[in-house]
């Protein structure tokens, strides 16, 4: 029963460069009609079977020449100087495997006694074969639950095959063998489909049995069927592997294929494509091989998406992978492409996607050996130039493999750059947060404190306060001088200072204390200092008029927030600053009342007051010792005295909006200031600070 | 194949027989529209650039004939001249083959009818060709008169239809032509004798072969 087998069609394509050719040549010798075969000695399948099998006949039983006629060397017309010394050879190497097959008692009797052969053979299969080992373990695992029958079957099936494989192996050429296989595989598809143990079965466990059969029988057959001695496969590998090498100054662009071969993303593609490819030569079954074909085609599908997009069509994805073998040069590619072409089950290459993937990769191969100048579209002249090696062009793929290199090192490095420079990004961005997150905090504590601090120096000063005024009435009196002094001082300023007046005198009307707080407010002027009555009255009687309760209270809070702010600024800000005013402060607690009072109003003058008043002032509230060098350093500590200023407010200003309206609370105490007179211990401490140089020195 | 399509058909129990798959292969000069062609019956589009289609070179497409289910499994070929020497093993046991042909170029139509030749000469005998002008959106800058083919066609024995991918000519009536042309009847003889003869399936390129042609 003479057949049509799929690799004689890949070789027909392979001899026959071009269709066009005379169509007697392609009719078989016999004349039949049919269409002839180089491969089959230009015989159609039906004549060259006739031939071959009246040859048989005629022959001794191992006539060992067979095989190569078998295999088409034929139809090269010139044969390679070193290969008849090759076939030589391989004669000898398969004389030889036939005689020590034969000196196997097992071996002969196997064929005639099968019952004792075959335990004895497939024992001897299985102990050289570590792969179908573990492929039993998994055929039990998979298919233990089948029952023993099953399994029973499964394995007589498979030894019956393997050991009649083996057998023939020494007789007959390899396309009998591949014959003998998927008549095997058909065998057991019928048994599968009739017998009874296997009713039960649902359909596609047959199909998974039937694969699995042909599976394990080829892993253990491997080492037989894969490049056979008896074959020219091996001769076939080297010369394909010859051929690519020459080639390998073919780049994309002679093939018309799209493939940019210098972009990264692209290459990577490519290569892993390649190494689909090159991972058909490292498993054994044909199933598993068809499946690296379908893999690296896919790669070289996704490749071309990447170039082109769009769908891929034949006329692109061809040419591709002509170039991916081209540039893979996969070791014995041939003895591959014959093995799963002749032990892979028909229906597997004949159809379904790996079948067109398989078929396309015969396609690329075959196009690779028949290679000419004109299917590169390019002229003879320069063909023959590049494969006799007398022009060497730096291929593109080369040199990009060696350009990519060091763009490839150097991209990755890049992203790797980039992900640290996200990374920076985030913990900056974290740390920024952080930062507000503190700054808030910060704000937070300080209105906090702040309003504590407002709230506490208003009881806890009081307490300390009325003490020295009570005892010592006269001093305070002194003060009180000065405070008229300061009253009239600042009067005259108003008039002076018009701008700055409105200014100071808005807030004052502005700043209405509550009822409640104004009795309070009163009451604490009483204890503190009741000779400023008068003056607190005047104060507090502007406000009351206007009656902004719901302001009054507010504004009213936040003058002394204001000071006590100025305090824990002066204390944030200078602590050692703070250390002088306090001993000056606390030790005599008489004279600071004064004196602190007509300070308050410097600092918290605007920075542009004249410094005329301030020379009128100063004058009458220091001692001549004491002011001299104040008035002399004055004009050059002009500059710091502001300094400080800005260091005062710019804290206050800090304050949230409720807190914030420095110019009112500071214009409005400076109404105050007087009035109040636990204002002195923040008075003294700008005091201290307006005048350091000076005072602490003398202090 | 003829394995495959039993187990295929063995789940559908009483369907039995009902289903075919056929192997379709396209040919024709590159540029034509083959898989644009392929694309529009396969997946109903017609994008020049097409992001959600991976390959256009192998697809399969099912359809229902009265009470048959019709697989065809498609097999885009090159189309540059240059691999023509090729085409062999891919229309090697296609029972069905659609040579296209662009009508606003000549010279694709005398591909065509290269191909048709061959085919004619090499592909299993029984194969099924239909000749397809395509672009035919594009009728006003026709080259290839409608009747000119028509006559070729007719001559060979080919189904003959003018189809766009573009605007959806005819292009389902054109493969569903190919499925009603398809010898559907051996398969039941083809599932009967599936098994035991599925070997003799691809054998030779005479009678036993036609048996063989359905329900691989």
């Amino acid at each position: 029963m003479p057949m049509q087998r799929s690799y004689k069609y890949i070789m027909y394509a392979t001899k026959q460069p071009s269709l066009r050719i005379n169509q007697a040549d392609l009719k078989c010798k016999t004349g039949c009609g049919f269409y002839g075969n180089a491969d089959w000695n230009g015989y159609c399948s039906k004549c060259y079977r006739n031939q071959m099998e009246q040859e048989r006949q005629k022959r001794p039983r191992h006539a060992q020449s067979q095989p190569p006629t078998h295999h088409g060397e034929s139809s090269k017309a010139p044969v390679p100087p070193g290969f008849s010394k090759f076939e030589e050879k391989k004669k000898q190497q398969t004389d030889k495997k036939s005689k020590y097959l034969k000196s196997l008692p097992v071996f002969r009797k196997a064929s005639n006694v099968k019952d004792v052969g075959k335990p004895e053979k497939h024992v001897n299969v299985r102990q050289t074969n570590p792969d179908a080992d573990k492929l039993m373990a998994e055929f039990l695992s998979k298919y233990g639950h089948l029952g023993d029958d099953v399994r029973k079957d499964f394995l007589k099936c498979i030894q019956l095959f393997t050991t009649k494989l083996l057998n023939e192996m020494e007789t007959k050429p390899i396309d009998e063998l591949a014959e003998m296989a998927q008549k095997y595989y058909n065998l057991y598809n019928s048994r599968i489909n009739s017998y009874s143990i296997y009713t039960e079965l649902d359909g596609d466990v047959r199909i998974e049995l039937e694969d699995f059969f042909e599976k394990y029988s080829m892993v253990n057959l491997y080492t037989w069927l894969f490049c056979p001695s008896f074959t020219n496969d091996e001769e076939k590998d080297l010369s394909i592997q010859d051929r690519i090498r020459k080639l390998n100054w073919v780049n994309a662009h002679h093939l018309d294929c799209c493939i940019s071969e210098t972009s990264l993303e692209v290459r990577d593609l490519v290569y892993a494509a390649i190494t689909d490819l090159l991972g058909m030569d490292s498993v054994k079954a044909p199933q598993e091989k068809l499946q690296c074909v379908v893999k690296c085609c896919k790669s070289v599908v996704e490749v071309l998406q990447h170039c082109q997009g769009g769908p891929v069509s034949a006329d692109e994805f061809l040419p591709a992978l002509i170039f991916v073998v081209l540039k893979a040069n996969p070791a014995r590619l041939k003895s591959n492409i014959l093995y799963v072409t002749r032990f892979c089950k028909d229906s597997r290459l004949m159809q379904g996607e790996a079948g067109y993937y398989f078929t396309n990769l015969c396609c690329a191969v075959s196009f690779i050996e028949n290679l000419t100048a004109e299917s590169l579209n390019m002229p003879e002249q320069d063909f023959h130039a590049y494969m006799s090696g007398e022009v060497t062009t730096v291929s593109a793929w080369d040199s990009a493999l060696v350009a990519c290199e060091g763009m490839h090192q150097l991209c990755e490095h890049l992203a790797l750059l980039k992900m640290l420079k996200e990374r920076n990004i985030a913990i900056q961005d974290e740390k920024q947060e952080l930062m507000e997150d503190m700054k808030k905090l910060k704000e937070h504590i300080f209105v906090r404190v702040s309003s504590v601090l407002e709230r506490t120096p208003l009881i806890i000063k009081p307490r300390e306060l009325p003490l020295p005024l009570t005892d010592d009435f006269e001093s305070s009196t002194g003060s009180l001088m000065a405070n008229v002094a300061l009253v009239t001082q600042k009067m005259a300023r108003t008039n002076k200072d018009k701008s700055k007046l409105n200014l100071d005198i808005t807030p004052c009307i502005s700043l209405p204390p509550e009822d409640g707080d104004n009795e309070r407010n009163k009451v604490i002027q009483d204890q503190l200092s009741p000779f400023n009555d008068t003056q607190s009255l005047d104060g507090l009687i502007t406000p009351e008029e206007n009656s902004i309760l719901g302001l009054s209270k507010v504004n009213y809070d936040i003058d002394f927030s204001d000071l006590s702010a100025d305090n824990s600024m002066a204390e944030a800000l200078t602590p050692e600053k703070k250390c002088s005013p306090t001993p000056s402060f606390t030790p005599d607690p008489f004279s600071p009342v004064g004196t602190s009072c007509t300070i308050t109003q410097q600092p918290l003058i605007p920075f542009s007051v004249p410094s005329q008043i301030s020379t009128v002032l100063e004058p009458q509230k220091f001692k001549d010792e004491f002011v001299i060098p104040f008035l002399e350093d004055f004009s050059k500590e002009k500059h710091e005295e502001t300094l400080l200023d800005k260091v005062e407010f710019t804290p206050t200003s800090n304050l949230p909006p409720p807190l914030n309206p420095i110019k009112p609370e500071y214009s409005g105490f400076s109404r105050q200031g007087f009035k109040i007179p636990n204002i002195p211990c923040n008075t003294g401490d700008l005091h201290s600070l307006t005048l350091e140089p000076g005072t602490s020195k003398q202090e | 194949m003829a394995n495959r399509s039993g187990a295929a058909q063995r789940p559908n129990g009483q369907t039995q027989g009902k289903i075919c798959q056929f192997k379709l292969v396209l040919l024709g000069e590159s540029a034509v529209g083959k898989s644009s062609l392929v694309l529009r019956f396969v997946k109903g589009q017609f994008h020049e650039y097409q992001e959600s289609t991976i390959g256009a070179a192998f697809l399969t497409q099912t359809i229902c004939l009265d009470d048959t289910t019709v697989k065809f499994e498609i097999w885009d070929t090159a189309g540059q001249e240059r691999y023509h020497s090729l085409a062999p093993m891919y229309y090697r046991g296609a029972q069905a083959a659609i040579v296209v042909y662009d009508i606003t170029n000549q010279d694709t139509f005398g591909r065509a009818k290269t191909w048709v030749k061959e085919l004619q000469r090499q592909a299993s005998p029984n194969i099924v060709i239909a000749l397809a002008g395509n672009k035919q959106d594009l009728a006003n800058k026709r080259m290839v008169e409608y009747e000119e083919a028509q006559t070729y066609a007719d001559e060979n024995g080919l189904l003959f239809m003018e189809t766009s991918a573009k605007t959806a000519m005819n292009v389902n009536d054109i493969f569903l032509a190919i499925a009603k042309k398809l010898p559907k009847n051996e398969q039941n003889a083809g599932q009967t004798g599936n098994n035991a003869q599925g070997r003799r399936l691809t054998e030779g390129d005479t009678g036993p072969k036609t048996a063989g042609n359905c329900c691989k």
